[in-house]
């Protein structure tokens, strides 16, 4: 897997972790089941998604903050050959051959990084 | 939904090698049959977690989960190391039983929520931390699922 893809992944499994601490009935559940903190957790969130995001590649890191701003997903599966980002079949979600993730990937008609689900 | 249809014998171990908390989760995140960067991604995922507050609930019980784009859908298993491991859990006891729940960040049923409280509210149960230490094979850990109607 490349490295920065690597990088892509954890930040957006990050974002994922921090937006459920945002939705209400997992908060809930995280306070009342497991006695986490939420505000203590997002500080500590956003602390590593800050160190994260520095140690991306320029071109990467601008590509990456541009859709987690706006669209709150920046890498995105590709299940079946379909882009979970915007769920159309592009050329570069067709790909099926082995190592498909050694290298970055975006989609043809949504532009976010791609991941490859087995 | 029955949390029952979520595990498969393959995800349930009785008797975890591991000694120490990571090794606890490495051993779980094993049983998923994983590529090995899918498990080293997840392993960290959870990791992280953890270190946001230990997911170990009491009475011997914890239950690490964690979304991640890795898994394509919901996936659960079941761990057990009798003499305990150190897991920094809210009563500082040793855990036997640990599950794990993993999910992709988008799911089109939506189950996390709903198994994590699942097995939340069976963990809570008074009888289940010794019910799950007496457990000699799997088939008997899917039983006590269906006996408690969960
Ligand atoms: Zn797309």
């Amino acid at each position: 897997m490349h490295p920065q893809l690597e990088l892509l992944l954890e930040l957006q499994d990050l974002h994922t972790q921090r937006r459920a601490l945002q939705d209400e009935p997992l908060r809930d559940m995280e306070e009342a089941v497991f006695d986490l903190k939420p505000e203590e957790a997002l500080d500590l969130l956003d602390a590593k998604i800050t160190e994260l995001v520095g140690r991306l590649d320029p071109g990467i890191q601008s590509r990456y903050l541009s859709f987690i701003g706006t669209l709150g997903r920046a890498v995105v599966p590709v299940l079946n050959g379909i882009c979970y980002g915007c769920f159309v079949a592009t050329p570069t979600a067709w790909s099926a051959e082995a190592g498909r993730n050694d290298s970055i990937g975006v989609c043809a008609h949504c532009g976010r990084f791609l991941y490859y689900v087995d | 939904m029955q949390l029952r249809d979520f595990f498969t014998l393959e995800a349930i171990s009785l008797d975890l090698a591991a000694e120490t908390k990571d090794e606890a989760l490495r051993e779980l995140v094993g049983l998923l049959g994983l590529d090995e960067k899918s498990r080293g991604i997840l392993f960290k995922m959870l990791k992280r977690r953890e270190n946001l507050g230990s997911t170990g609930i009491g009475r011997r019980i914890a239950i690490p989960h964690c979304r991640s784009l890795v898994v394509n859908r919901l996936r659960v298993a079941f761990g057990r190391k009798l003499p305990g491991i150190d897991f920094d859990a809210i009563d500082k006891k040793p855990v036997q039983h640990i599950f794990l729940i993993v999910a992709p960040p988008l799911e089109v049923s939506n189950q996390y929520l709903p198994v994590l409280g699942r097995i939340a509210q069976f963990g809570k149960e008074p009888d289940i931390p010794e019910r799950l230490a007496q457990i000699e094979r799997p088939e008997e850990f899917i039983a006590l699922l269906e006996e408690k109607g969960v």
